[in-house]
């Protein structure tokens, strides 16, 4: 691609409407209709898409995660396992690896995902292990399973 | 070397299955989230809004679906014609007799999402009243999926002696009288 517009600026010495018309149409040749010749429906839509492409780079991060999350969700499901207990059951063991490489790992490398999913299937089997105690009740407790 | 191979495993990606779903006696609305998903593609890592990664889905036995509750005669299924006084609503029950396979139809469409893909998604679906597939869609089948719901058996599906080792919670004395 060959960037005349600076040439042309030095060529021509100081402001002029032809330029300027230029500067902003360059952004509008792509778009649909009158829209991309006529300067004064250029500068609202070029302006308007400006505003649409600022507000897009906060969105993009948004969408680009819940992407990722159907993806983990949808290879976690393979696994008959929930996406929530992978995520969290993984957090517990401080696998550091973040959503967008969980699920490069879920398309690419299908086995080491397996892996991850038996590490969090086995760090919640602990879990409930835990929460299940030694099978004898807390002191000062009385209940049904004592009497017994 | 390794290019070829890998060409090759890409090349089944994108392939679509054909999913099988027996929808005797279960309610169509869990039959619907799985048709969903499946026609979606969701249930696929490479899942992309945009790439068509969608696959077919067989849903048998529409006729002999199971509502919940009141359904059959409280839910109602609502359509305008578009001419004036042309509001139609019929329930459940109507709406079944009419045509068996729309109710799982209206239940699968309404959860697509609403985009220009939607018609596309619905065109892999194939519904059946009964459990007769036509040759060519069985010969495509790839997987058969579980059903949501166990199917309760009817007390007549019982044998004599389960009935008899069943629990009872109270035992009538010899002159209770029964009404």
């Amino acid at each position: 691609m060959v960037f005349l517009t600076l040439s042309c600026w030095i060529r021509n010495r100081g402001p002029d409407r032809f330029w300027k018309v230029q500067e902003l149409l360059k952004h509008a040749r792509h778009f649909r209709g009158r829209k991309n010749r006529c300067y004064k429906l250029a500068l609202l839509a070029v302006r308007r898409a400006f505003v649409y492409a600022t507000k897009g780079r906060k969105l993009k991060k948004r969408n680009m995660r819940t992407l990722w999350i159907t993806r983990i969700a949808a290879a976690t499901r393979e696994h008959n396992m929930k996406y929530p207990i992978l995520v969290h059951n993984l957090n517990k063991c401080s696998v550091q690896l973040n959503r967008r490489v969980i699920s490069d790992i879920a398309i690419t490398e299908p086995r080491t995902f397996l892996s991850l999913a038996k590490l969090a299937r086995a760090r919640q089997q602990e879990g409930f292990q835990a929460a299940l105690g030694d099978g004898k009740e807390p002191p000062g407790v009385l209940s049904r399973v004592m009497l017994q | 070397m390794s290019s070829f191979s890998r060409s090759a495993q890409q090349w089944a990606t994108f392939a679509r299955s054909w999913f099988l779903i027996d929808a005797r006696m279960q309610p169509p609305g869990k039959i619907a989230t799985m048709c969903s998903v499946r026609l979606q593609g969701k249930h696929k890592p490479i899942y992309h809004a945009l790439s068509d990664c969608g696959d077919h889905v067989v849903v048998l036995n529409t006729k002999h679906i199971a509502f919940s509750g009141n359904k059959w005669e409280q839910k109602v299924y609502s359509s305008h014609t578009g001419f004036p006084g042309g509001f139609k609503q019929v329930t459940a029950a109507q709406l079944h007799l009419k045509d068996p396979k729309a109710i799982v139809r209206l239940a699968v469409y309404g959860m697509l999402p609403r985009n220009l893909h939607r018609r596309t998604m619905m065109q892999r679906l194939h519904i059946f009243p009964e459990d007769e597939l036509p040759d060519d869609i069985r010969a495509n089948l790839t997987e058969e999926l579980p059903q949501p719901r166990e199917i309760p058996r009817k007390l007549s599906e019982y044998t004599q002696e389960e009935i008899d080792a069943f629990p009872r919670l109270w035992i009538p004395p010899e002159d209770y009288k029964m009404k």
